[in-house]
């Protein structure tokens, strides 16, 4: 693991591990391990793929503060059973990118829908917009470059590709992802506050998601 | 209580504090007054806790009507009302608070004695209108305020000249090293400290754009990171964008430097068109 400050109280730390599966096992953990341990002197805090930001209240010692997180993070047992709920989503697979990407990627339409359909994915992390999930797992076939002019709206509900990611619309925003879909899922939903804030929320990371194509 | 009626939301009108802080995970900026050593001024002034709710308002075109005898305050860019930047005044009812030229910087604060009273979201009152979070204001709505006036207190205020900001002249911005300061040569890095810069037209609460040099992006693909609100990233156009309050969570351009905090309530306010200049943090 490795350090880097940013600014008088901030750190990000680098977990990666030559198996991609064992960081995200040990992303899943440092997060666990700082939800569990509540705010105290950790104003927020971040993960995504292999690094972690730390925002401290404060200003910090950050070589001290760095040494002290990272020992405490490669102590944990990545192997612990975690909570993972498994969401099938149903998405109407009739983006307005949809016929061009798969003409693009060499395959027919219904072929593309398989394949999209097939995998059972799982949710690296949320951002971009609030609840919004980037999802691994993409079949290679499927990977597609953002497109050259992003959309000034996409809905949400809009299922989309990213890259080597796969991901959903949160909310109503410019996008510049590959529109293949919708689903009438709300993964943010600002009404849902019960039993707390939380529930506005569908998806954490480390959840996994499944596509059904619905007519 | 309801204070205010909102006439007229002008260029842009949100509720801010100091934002919701513990939710990035979620995809949720922390959002939060733009420039809060005004916020801080405004609600001071109204004799309020620094981080109480006040109106952010974007240049010009705002108007208020006061419903409740109150003590308010008026702190960041000045923009022709009744009260001036920098000041508090007891309005009574009927009276109206309007902002019809702005002056100098983008945003002013309006506070109330008491703080306005909005639903809090995630620990926070402060607007997001892209995530749909927190209260969106439209012409006709009434807000409140929590407490009652304190008429004992003096009525009129005035923040010291020292504290009060000339947002056409700031001062050299501090920049710390960002987490990508490595992959920008020597070259780059002095290009961009040497720049005269401004902020562009293009450019809201989520991030500015700067326009001054054109950065060669270094080579390299990178996986997206978890950002800090005043991070510069370098995307392949060469033309930085500094990541604002409303700003996403995570980003995949490099970034070489991270705006102080300090600072960054000086680069909120810069118009397009007001030249600063940047200096690394040693």
């Amino acid at each position: 693991m490795k350090w880097t400050p940013l600014g008088p109280r901030a750190v990000l730390i680098e977990f990666a591990e030559p198996d991609p599966d064992a960081t995200r096992a040990r992303g899943r953990a440092i997060q666990r391990l700082l939800e569990s341990r509540g705010g105290g002197d950790i104003e927020d805090f971040s993960i995504a793929f292999d690094k972690v930001l730390l925002e401290f209240r404060n200003g910090i010692d950050h070589a001290r503060q760095s040494a002290g997180w990272m020992k405490k993070f490669a102590a944990l047992d990545p192997l612990a059973p975690a909570e993972a709920a498994l969401y099938e989503i149903p998405v109407r697979y009739d983006g307005p990118d949809l016929a061009e990407l798969a003409a693009r990627c060499g395959l027919g339409v219904a072929e593309f829908v398989e394949l999209h359909a097939a995998p059972i994915y799982d949710v690296a992390l949320l951002g971009f917009s609030p609840g919004f999930p980037y999802l691994e797992g993409l079949d290679p076939r499927l990977h597609a470059p953002r497109r050259a002019n992003p959309r000034p709206r996409v809905e949400a509900g809009a299922v989309a590709i990213g890259g080597s990611h796969t991901g959903i619309y949160s909310v109503e925003s410019p996008g510049g992802w590959q529109w293949i879909g919708r689903t009438d899922v709300r993964l943010f939903d600002p009404s849902r506050r019960e039993p707390s804030d939380e529930a506005m929320f569908l998806l954490r990371a480390g959840d996994r998601v499944k596509f059904v194509p619905a007519d | 209580m309801d204070a205010l009626e909102i006439l007229s939301t002008g260029a842009g009108m949100s509720v801010q504090d100091f934002g919701r802080h513990g939710w990035k995970r979620y995809g949720v900026p922390p959002s939060g007054a733009m420039d809060p050593h005004a916020a801080a001024w405004a609600n001071r002034l109204a004799g309020n806790r620094d981080d109480a709710p006040v109106l952010e308002l974007l240049l010009q075109g705002a108007g208020l009507l006061v419903l409740a005898a109150r003590r308010f305050a008026v702190a960041g860019a000045e923009a022709g009302a009744c009260i001036e930047a920098w000041h508090a005044r007891t309005l009574q009812p009927g009276d109206r608070l309007v902002f019809p030229r702005n002056q100098k910087g983008l945003w002013t604060y309006v506070a109330a004695e008491g703080g306005f009273d909005v639903e809090r979201v995630m620990g926070s009152a402060s607007t997001y209108p892209r995530g749909g979070i927190g209260r969106a204001l439209r012409a006709g709505d009434r807000l409140a305020v929590a407490g009652e006036a304190n008429f004992a207190k003096v009525g009129e205020g005035w923040v010291a000249w020292g504290e009060r900001r000339n947002y056409e002249d700031p001062p050299l911005l501090r920049i710390w090293k960002g987490p990508q300061w490595e992959w920008f040569d020597e070259m780059e890095r002095t290009g961009f400290f040497s720049a005269d810069w401004e902020v562009s037209n293009h450019s809201d609460r989520a991030g500015y754009r700067l326009e001054g040099a054109r950065m060669n992006p270094p080579e390299g693909e990178m996986r997206s990171e978890p950002v800090l609100v005043g991070s510069i990233q370098v995307p392949p156009n060469g033309l930085p964008i500094v990541t604002m309050r409303d700003g996403p969570t995570v980003g995949g351009y490099p970034k070489i430097g991270i705006v102080d905090e300090g600072s960054l309530s000086w680069l909120a306010q810069c118009r397009p068109g007001v030249r600063f200049r940047m200096a690394l943090i040693e």
